[in-house]
């Protein structure tokens, strides 16, 4: 049979709501409004009497219902008798209609003026300043600790990152500047041959990946992988209390989490970006002999007379530079994570989206200095 | 006599929402002072404010006497305090002798050898002998709490801090830790803080406790477990003692 709710006028000023039928969650329940234009519309009725009639089963559905019966008696002020309903269901209206103490009030936000709005977001804005600035003070004094030769920094800690930044990742980097490099040629490569200049593709690819494009690649690919991996790292750490117990043990976490790091991605990026120059180079060789007459020796030769020792400098320079970046920004993002899971994942996409804007905007002020520099 | 930890009036705050209010209570030399009430009371952030790792916005906490609110002493850590926390917050890299090593080989002369006794002995003391090589991953939570404080005794400290030491263990593991606590303080007069809501360990562990009220945000009570119980005349108190089952009108 199905879910019924009845609502019956009696002579008294008590009306009488009979519920009966089989109420369940996966089929619709009687329409709640028929009986709430009944209760609103009689003005003279004192109280409403809920009863049990023939009530065959009942889930969650007859609870809600009955919940919102409820409401509209309390929001008229009117008694309810809930006494003809099973035991179970009067405990659970009970506990569904208790109300909640003060410990929700003093949680809940209070409505913001425009004003309070500002100031909110002003001490947010200052509080990441002054992390900003803690960070950077301690990771200095670490460095100078480090260079007096009284830093803690575990050599085994370190080489297992260094493990972990640069071996660990030479197949993407690898893969990624390959084909980077066979993109490069192939697009010069049209272009060029339309005026007999198919051999300079070496020159554009040798330069390209060289100055630019091995950093940049190998800095996005680092970003999104090495420095990922360290807030995500640290940021787990936080949330687990590792941090705050390095900190109780009394050691520092910039000798323990960041210096090795910095150290690992600073000193190993520069021979990151030279592979990734040179496996570019290789990719650009392999689509130029694909697509021109040009042989392995004349696409070698024109490399190398191509490229200076400037360039290959600036790679390194730019490298070490990008790999600093990467990560100090993992860590600060890692250690500012907050104590949830959610939180790790904020600090981990936060740190790839600043690293690689770090990368890219770092990028054009040395293509500015290094061209005001004539390098 | 100067208590081991005082704390004076102690307030915090973020924006509107108030944390703690008006905090004062001295911790003496040897005994087990719990801070007890009501999940979200601020039991645990308490803790961190004594600890010195949050900032307070008003108020003092003395380390025998001296104020560290503001800045701490560079031994503070590792050999005047040791903190269990309640994951245990064991480094996850390193072994747990290495996790009990670490504090050691950083803050004492030792030989590698007598560093490697010494954590060795440590882990015994809380029952993991045989496990030194085995890492956080490998063992049990009850397991990783023991080697957590294995970890907080490493340099004899004064004050040994535990954020709830039996969340999530077993009657029998938990019963376990809290005889260790017993016996440390016993052992090695220690002076031991305790956050906790189980009311077992309230009872078996506790000299004094303070309660924590979550409505106020203040402290209203202080006393011994048992003398809470039996004079307090307030009814949050009584309440959480009691498991609600007695109530004062």
């Amino acid at each position: 049979m199905a879910a019924v709710a009845e609502l019956k006028f009696t002579s008294g000023n008590v009306a009488q709501v009979t519920i009966s039928g089989s109420w369940s969650l996966r089929e619709k329940s009687p329409h709640l409004k028929r009986c709430e234009d009944g209760i609103r519309s009689k003005a003279s009725i004192g109280g409403i009497a809920i009863r049990a009639d023939n009530l065959e089963a009942w889930d969650s559905s007859l609870i809600n219902f009955l919940v919102k019966i409820l409401k509209i008696c309390e929001s008229k002020k009117l008694k309810v008798d809930v006494g003809g309903m099973p035991n179970g269901i009067q405990k659970l209206l009970n506990l569904a209609m208790i109300q909640t103490d003060g410990e929700l009030e003093s949680r809940e936000e209070k409505t913001k003026t425009p004003l309070m709005f500002l100031q909110t977001c002003l001490s947010i804005a200052f509080l990441r300043w002054k992390n900003l600035v803690q960070f950077f003070g301690e990771t200095c004094i670490g460095f100078a600790t480090f260079f007096r030769g009284k830093a803690h920094v575990r050599a085994r800690e370190f080489l297992v990152i260094v493990q972990e930044v640069s071996v660990k990742a030479l197949p993407i980097v690898a893969l990624i500047s390959f084909l980077v490099g066979l993109i490069i040629a192939f697009i010069s490569v049209l272009q060029l041959a339309q005026f007999g200049a198919a051999i300079y593709v070496a020159d554009l690819v040798g330069i390209a990946m060289m100055r630019e494009m091995g950093c940049i690649m190998t800095g996005v690919i680092m970003s999104g992988r090495t420095g990922a991996a360290f807030a995500a790292t640290i940021g787990t750490m936080v949330v687990n209390d590792e941090v705050d117990a390095l900190k109780t043990t009394g050691i520092s976490n910039t000798d323990f989490l960041v210096l090795p790091r910095i150290f690992a991605l600073t000193l190993t990026m520069p021979f990151l970006c030279m592979f990734s120059s040179f496996i570019g180079i290789l990719g650009g060789m392999c689509a130029s002999i694909f697509k021109t007459d040009l042989t392995i020796i004349q696409y070698c030769t024109q490399t190398v007379n191509a490229i200076y020792i400037n360039d290959f400098f600036v790679g390194i320079v730019k490298g070490g530079f990008f790999g600093l970046l990467i990560a100090t920004i993992g860590c600060l993002k890692g250690l500012e994570c907050g104590h949830s899971a959610e939180d790790v994942g904020l600090a981990t996409t936060s740190a790839v989206v600043t690293s690689i804007t770090a990368i890219i905007t770092a990028d054009a002020m040395f293509a500015m200095l290094f061209s005001s520099l004539g390098v | 006599m100067t208590a081991k930890i005082s704390v004076k009036n102690l307030n915090v705050s973020y924006g509107d929402y108030v944390v703690m209010s008006g905090i004062s209570f001295d911790v003496q030399q040897g005994e087990v002072f719990l801070v007890i009430g009501r999940s979200g009371c601020g039991k645990s952030s308490l803790l961190k404010y004594l600890m010195g790792l949050r900032s307070v916005d008003s108020g003092t906490i003395f380390y025998d006497g001296k104020d560290i609110t503001s800045e701490v002493a560079h031994d503070f850590y590792g050999k005047k305090i040791g903190v269990l926390y309640q994951s245990g917050a064991l480094w996850s890299s390193m072994t747990l002798a290495e996790n009990v090593a670490l504090p050691l080989e950083m803050y004492t002369p030792l030989d590698k050898d007598e560093i490697n006794e010494i954590a060795t002995l440590k882990l015994s003391l809380v029952g993991l002998k045989g496990f030194e090589n085995f890492y956080p991953s490998q063992i049990s939570g009850g397991m990783k709490k023991r080697a957590g404080l294995a970890r907080a005794i490493a340099l004899d400290p004064e004050i040994l801090f535990f954020d709830e030491p039996s969340a999530g263990l077993d009657p029998l593991s938990a019963k376990r830790l809290d005889d260790l606590i017993i016996e440390l303080r016993e052992s090695f007069g220690m002076t031991i803080v305790v956050v906790t809501h189980e009311l077992a360990s309230i009872f078996a562990i506790g000299t004094r406790a303070i309660y924590l009220d979550i409505d106020t945000k203040t402290a209203t009570a202080l006393g011994s477990p048992r003398e809470l119980l039996e004079t307090s005349r307030d009814k949050n108190v009584m309440a959480f003692l009691t498991r609600g089952t007695k109530e004062i009108e």
